[in-house]
């Protein structure tokens, strides 16, 4: 019963934070709605027909007809439809991103915190790690890793890879704002009370993270999708399967852009760029409702 | 002249970044040694069964190069040793992709490109990118600032490979203005037409870096610190005074946010290494990103290492620039 009541005052918190952003902030608004709406088109991908993995199932370059679904967005030079195509590749995208996002936003935010109460010895060991992380430039590691795994790659993993260049920044901002959490008074009230490390983690500064940890975690989307885009480009995703990335590859494998087939090409990259906006929206939206003083 | 703390503090820095360096080919050591161990055989594997015909003793000097780098050979520290060895000086064997070049000659000879392309954008986006943040922050209830605003809302978060692909749309396809791809200009070098044909080449992928950079990242962070200066009671005061505008742009506002600024310049111009790749290879602009896009299709390991290897070095090198000329630019900073 006392389990019940907590979870509906959660959920009730939720939304109402949730209806305060809302209104706050347009941006919100604006980058909410718009990636919502993409959310229901990949959405769509649960009705898969089975044969949409199969090439030259459609007659080829087949320009878009709103006859239907199959060739709403047209056909490919493979004889694949557009549509299908397109609503798995968000799906998969969101997926390679919500891979990423529960692994660095969450190690980030872990390695920041432990570094950030316990100082000391292991303060020093996990920042040393982090700032040479942080030296080694993102995407050429990135591009290095996913060649060297390319023979064995698989969406999980790809994730984790991206998670390996996106971990570092959270993880010394977290570390910024839990140092100068540690020594308010009511922190000292709760160890002098006898409140282990773990708990005081948990309920007394995690609470304060938790706003910083949700844009960052927008961020994380963003940048994880952005840099499956970026490898698929030189060719280093998964290939077989459909991403938002892979699609522009094999988009530019077979010249779309030169024979004209411009419904093969439009469609990610649209999809990129209102994914992009949204999230960034999102993200900035939440800054102003968390920093009042960004409203300006 | 030189006084004992600044020799101190240079030496102390130089010591530091000496132990970047090592930790960061470290960690690059253990990743790739992390990897499983009959991983080189795939990656042969996978390379014949696309079907390219390979020059057999270049195989043999690749798997040789591949079972040194993954740490496959002779004891831990002497795997160490023959890695850093490779990294420090960028030697990763013989180039796949014009075989008996070495690696690291092919990455030398494409380097200019790319450095001059990025030098140029980076600098005049910084440039153009924090007098608009700024102005357009002072100025902010005119039409003007709310128009540049909803563009560097809309440019920065689209990545500028994808920005790429929209100008070769636009001005490649639709209007066939600027070259779709192509490689080094013909002409000879000390010539007004290699030039012209240098600028033509690299319009768009200039461009194309341009846009997102000068209307979104630098102008947005120019505009956030700008809001931070205005918002403090010195400048408060000095608009109480009735100092014109021009002279608190100048005085108050330019100078606090150009010390962030030049900071962020420096650091983007040390990722100029590991920087615009992609828009390289999408515009196939003869630089490292084009280099980088050959070498992943034939999988070429000499060729990206050495481009990881040198936008490592690239951007600790500027990091300790920063650190070395910081004291000379901020008077709060003396050396410690």
């Amino acid at each position: 019963m006392a389990a019940l009541s907590r979870t509906r005052i959660a959920t009730s918190t939720i939304t109402g934070a949730f209806s305060r952003v809302w209104r706050t902030s347009r941006k919100f608004r604006i980058g909410f709605t718009i990636f919502v709406a993409l959310l229901c088109l990949g959405a769509f991908s649960i009705a898969t027909p089975s044969y949409y993995k199969n090439w030259y199932y459609f007659r080829k370059d087949t320009p878009p007809q709103l006859t239907s679904l199959d060739f709403l967005l047209g056909i490919t030079t493979n004889g694949r439809s557009v549509f299908w195509i397109l609503v798995n590749a968000i799906i998969n995208s969101l997926a390679i991103a919500a891979v990423t996002t529960l692994i660095a936003a969450h190690l980030g935010l872990f390695i920041g915190m432990v570094a950030g109460i316990r100082g000391g010895w292991v303060d020093k060991v996990l920042m040393f790690v982090t700032d040479t992380f942080v030296t080694i430039p993102g995407f050429p590691l990135l591009y290095v890793m996913s060649m060297v795994l390319r023979p064995m790659l698989t969406m999980p993993l790809l994730g984790l890879l991206i998670s390996l260049t996106s971990w570092p920044w959270p993880a010394r901002q977290v570390r910024a704002i839990v140092l100068s959490l540690r020594e308010r008074d009511y922190i000292t009230v709760a160890r002098l009370s006898g409140m282990g490390t773990g708990k005081i983690l948990a309920s007394e500064i995690f609470p304060h993270l938790l706003g910083w940890h949700l844009i960052n975690s927008t961020n994380t989307v963003l940048y994880s999708i952005g840099s499956e885009a970026g490898l698929a480009i030189l060719g280093l995703s998964i290939l077989q399967e459909d991403t938002l990335g892979t699609m522009i590859y094999w988009c530019q494998h077979y010249g779309a852009l030169y024979r004209g087939i411009w419904w093969w090409i439009a469609p990610p990259i649209i999809a990129l760029i209102l994914l992009f906006i949204s999230l960034y929206l999102i993200s900035a939206g939440l800054q102003e409702y968390f920093n009042p003083r960004l409203r300006g | 002249m030189v006084s004992k703390p600044l020799i101190q503090y240079l030496i102390g820095r130089i010591i530091t970044y000496v132990a970047t360096l090592f930790a960061a080919f470290t960690i690059i050591f253990l990743l790739l040694k992390a990897m499983p161990t009959s991983i080189v055989d795939l990656i042969i594997e996978s390379m014949r069964a696309t079907g390219a015909v390979y020059d057999p003793q270049a195989l043999i000097q690749l798997r040789e190069a591949l079972y040194e780098i993954f740490g496959l050979k002779g004891s831990l520290l002497e795997q160490y040793v023959t890695f850093l060895r490779r990294f420090l000086t960028m030697d990763f064997g013989p180039s796949m992709i014009s075989f008996p070049t070495p690696a690291k000659e092919l990455v030398v000879r494409y380097i200019p490109w790319t450095v001059g392309l990025l030098t140029f954008t980076t600098v005049l986006s910084w440039i153009v990118g924090n007098f608009l943040g700024t102005l357009a922050t002072l100025f902010r209830k005119s039409k003007a600032s709310k128009v540049l605003q909803g563009m560097a809302l809309t440019l920065y978060p689209i990545p500028y490979y994808i920005l790429a692909l929209i100008l070769i749309f636009l001005f490649a396809y639709i209007l066939p203005v600027f070259p779709i791809g192509g490689g080094a200009p013909t002409a000879p070098l000390i010539s007004l037409e290699f030039w012209k044909q240098v600028v033509y080449r690299s319009f768009l992928p200039a461009i194309s870096i341009i846009l997102p950079s000068m209307f979104g990242w630098w102008f947005l962070s120019s505009s956030t610190l700008t809001l931070n200066v205005l918002s403090e009671d010195y400048y408060m005061y000095g608009e109480l005074r009735g100092l014109p505008k021009s002279y608190l742009f100048k005085k108050y506002v330019l100078r606090n946010i150009l010390l962030p600024q030049t900071t962020a310049l420096a650091l983007s111009l040390g990722g100029i290494f590991g920087g615009a790749l992609l828009t390289e290879a999408v515009f196939a602009y003869p630089g490292l990103g084009l280099l980088l896009y050959r070498a992943v299709g034939s999988g070429d390991y000499g060729v990206a290492l050495s481009i990881l290897s040198l936008s490592i070095i690239g951007i600790s090198t500027a990091t300790l620039i920063i650190d070395l000329i910081y004291p000379l630019i901020d008077p709060r900073v003396r050396y410690r």
